[in-house]
């Protein structure tokens, strides 16, 4: 695990993830307290693949959890083996099994499909739970998380409690689609992730797009940077600026102008309105 | 430094912050890891006692008035570390520093503030710009107490002394003539929007210097929308509700849904599944269940649009109307001393397009005082046929009838006609029934009657009509 906030931001930045001393703090203490992270923020500014990075770093497994409305406990936790506890029944009827002899057989954990959350509770290795998109998931579902999450344990009543091995680096991302409970916000430590500032994606452009030159990059970041403060429905997230260069780079162009840009618009933009919008005044955003 | 961190999560709360115990145990224990160095610090607390991202600013402004102005722990919490120091967006080069010793004003020394202020916005000249904030704030008369109650004003005396409204004015004439693009345009309403913060956080600074810890306190609570009564909200903090009234409206919005997703077949409808089970020789092989109505309430709202009630029926249209698919229908009306029907303006998709075109189209005011009595004449006499004996009706006002005729006899034949009245106040309840406020003799009409003064208890009262 990580010893220092400046050890974070390090580690990171190997696996290629650039954060500022904030960011890093936020995570260092995320750790340290053994709390969940909620990470809040506009779409593609690179939440999910935060997860990603830092089971890179700390050496972890991933365990992915996509929520969605109507995911359930069966789903998500556990569930039993139903037809194969059928098959152990009818060879036990065969053998004349008692009832008694046959409940102790079926109900245990070779019966048992793990879910993701049960996987992550269970695991020996150090794992990383991203529980992605958490807003989409239903209130019930919220409610029964928060019971897994404050104590990292789940009861199953044929089983008995199961507690974490290990307790696991838990992740929650969500994109504000509706505001959740008071509850599990409280037993979070929130990070809202936001679009970078000139510098940080000026040096992310560099890291993803080594060929780039650097004027272009600086130029891509500033038009980027200026069109997202405009009244957009999707404004372009990093991954999009990503692109971009990629694009522009693999066209061969030096400097962006009016045409280059009216012509690549679709690669930053992704509502025909939008599209619309700033080609209209293209010229008035293009940087100096 | 621990009962610090408690006194100052006691500011938070006052500034209408949720925070539970958990949550400050888990400061204490935050603050021990990362220690006290100023920014790790500030975002530990940051992020785990604040859950909401609109209670940040809030945050922000408290952190820094008692931290570092009150307590003036910029010692404690130790600077920042020299890697912060560069890449920090506040951090001044060394040159610039030494140019700012009196240069910048000296040089403009006999120029008009405004054209020092337009030179330092269009070279984003952070040090003259603080120098500026200085000069405004130092303009200013001695404070005294009672001036905290009236910081805007304060800041726009400020905002006056150093030519602001000019610069601005200049400005943008500025981008017309000089066909200046919208980068650059945004780099400069970003430093004047820069430059009033500044202003705001040096007046702040003096009423803390001369007031203390009291002053935080009441510009704690002056920040805490939710308790603060409707009347004294200025503009911002008109649209800052407005925003939350939105949130809370999708909140209701979706509440409902998922009710509705969840239980849209209701239990086993036996008499059915038994007379279906005739066709299969008596066994049920297809379950009937009992359908599950959903009653949607028709809703009328009757809004008192005079003076001081005029933002709280605004907000309660507002409100209505973002939920309007929970109702069968939803009609409006406003009033003064004549009433007149609002519904039609609310088909328009913006709400705050058909807010003002409501305001301007309606007649609903004679003398401009307020007629209960002859609104509610009025209205039994023309609009009852509208209402059905489902109908919801709310009326939205504080009864001050002016000393006019009560005519409650017409509220009497409206509240037979409909299901139920229920009338919201937004005055304090003591002050019901004192001078010209008539709320018993109306009260014993409407099945309910609510005292709704601010945000806290809207949300509250909300419910009661879904």
């Amino acid at each position: 695990m990580f010893s220092s906030i400046a050890e974070v931001q390090q580690k990171l930045s190997e696996q290629k993830y650039l954060i500022d001393r904030t960011v890093a703090t936020i995570i260092f203490l995320a750790l340290k307290l053994q709390k969940p992270l909620l990470v809040e923020g506009p779409a593609g500014v690179g939440k999910t693949e935060l997860a990603k990075v830092i089971a890179g770093a700390t050496g972890s497994r991933l365990i992915r959890l996509q929520c969605y409305e109507g995911l359930d406990e069966a789903k998500a936790l556990y569930e039993w083996n139903y037809q194969k506890q059928l098959l152990r029944l009818h060879i036990g009827q065969v053998q004349n099994k008692s009832w008694e002899e046959a409940r102790q057989d079926i109900f245990s954990s070779e019966f048992l499909l793990s879910r993701p959350l049960l996987e992550a509770l269970l695991a020996d290795e150090s794992i990383v739970l991203l529980i992605d998109e958490v807003d989409k998931s239903d209130e019930e579902f919220e409610s029964f998380l928060l019971e897994i999450l404050s104590d990292y344990q789940v009861t199953i009543p044929e089983l008995g409690t199961v507690k974490a091995n290990r307790i696991p680096i838990v992740i929650l991302t969500s994109n504000s689609f509706r505001e959740f409970g008071d509850a599990l916000k409280r037993r979070c430590i929130h990070l809202y992730l936001d679009y970078p500032s000139f510098e940080r994606e000026l040096e992310i452009i560099y890291l993803k797009v080594p060929e780039i030159q650097q004027a272009l990059g600086r130029q891509i970041v500033r038009f980027v940077q200026t069109i997202r403060k405009q009244k957009l429905k999707k404004a372009p997230s990093i991954a999009e600026t990503i692109d971009w260069a990629g694009a522009l780079l693999n066209m061969g162009v030096s400097f962006i102008d009016e045409e280059i840009i009216r012509s690549t618009l679709g690669i930053l933009l992704k509502y025909q309105s939008d599209i619309e919008k700033i080609s209209s005044k293209v010229s008035s955003y293009i940087p100096e | 430094m621990e009962a610090k961190i408690l006194e100052f999560c006691r500011l938070l709360r006052r500034g209408g912050v949720n925070i539970s115990f958990t949550q400050i145990a888990d400061a204490l224990r935050a603050v021990s890891e990362v220690g006290f160095c100023q920014n790790d610090f500030h975002t530990a607390l940051c992020s785990i006692l604040i859950a909401d991202r609109a209670d940040k600013p809030l945050f922000d402004k408290l952190f820094r008035l008692f931290f570092l102005s009150l307590h003036k722990q910029g010692r404690v919490l130790s600077g920042r570390d020299a890697e912060e120091e560069k890449s920090s967006p506040d951090g001044l080069p060394a040159e610039l520093a030494q140019q700012a010793d009196g240069s910048g004003m000296g040089r403009g020394a006999g120029a008009s503030p405004a054209i020092l202020l337009i030179k330092a916005v269009r070279e984003h000249n952070r040090l003259l710009l603080e120098r500026l904030a200085e000069v405004a704030v130092k303009s200013l008369e001695p404070v005294s107490r009672t001036n905290l109650q009236h910081m805007d004003t304060m800041v726009v005396q400020a905002k006056v002394a150093i030519g602001w409204y000019e610069a601005v004015n200049r400005l943008e004439r500025a981008k017309g003539l000089e066909n200046i693009g919208e980068t650059v345009y945004t780099g400069w309403t970003d430093s004047l929007g820069w430059l009033e913060h500044r202003i705001e956080q040096l007046l702040e600074d003096i009423f803390v210097s001369m007031f203390g810890g009291e002053a935080i306190e009441e510009m704690a609570e002056a920040a805490n929308l939710k308790e603060k009564e409707f009347y004294r909200l200025d503009n911002l903090e008109i649209d800052e509700i407005r925003r939350r009234i939105t949130k809370l409206a999708r909140k209701l919005a979706s509440k409902y849904a998922r009710r509705y997703r969840r239980a849209k077949r209701g239990e086993i409808d036996l008499r059915r599944t038994a007379r279906k089970a005739l066709l299969t020789g008596g066994t049920p092989v297809r379950l009937r269940y009992r359908q599950k109505k959903i009653s949607k309430p028709e809703l009328a709202v009757l809004c008192d649009v005079s003076g001081s009630v005029a933002v709280f029926s605004e907000f309660m249209l507002q409100l209505v109307y973002t939920i309007q698919n929970r109702f069968r229908w939803v009609r409006s009306f406003l009033f003064v001393d004549v009433v007149d029907e609002a519904t039609p303006y609310f088909k328009h998709e913006d709400i705050e397009a058909a807010l003002g075109d409501a305001f301007a189209k309606t007649y609903f005011s004679y003398s401009g005082f307020s007629d209960y009595g002859r609104v509610f004449t009025q209205f039994a006499n023309n609009y009852l046929a509208g209402l059905s004996p489902r109908s919801t009706l709310i009326i939205l006002g504080d009864a001050r009838n002016n000393w006019r005729l009560a005519e409650k006899d017409y509220l009497q034949t409206i509240s037979e006609h409909v299901r139920r009245i229920i009338w919201f106040n937004p005055q304090p309840r003591d002050n019901w029934d004192k001078e010209d406020s008539i709320m018993r003799l109306y009260a014993p009409y409407c099945r309910q009657v609510f005292e709704c003064r601010n945000l806290r208890q809207l949300e509250e009262v909300i419910e009661a009509i879904l």
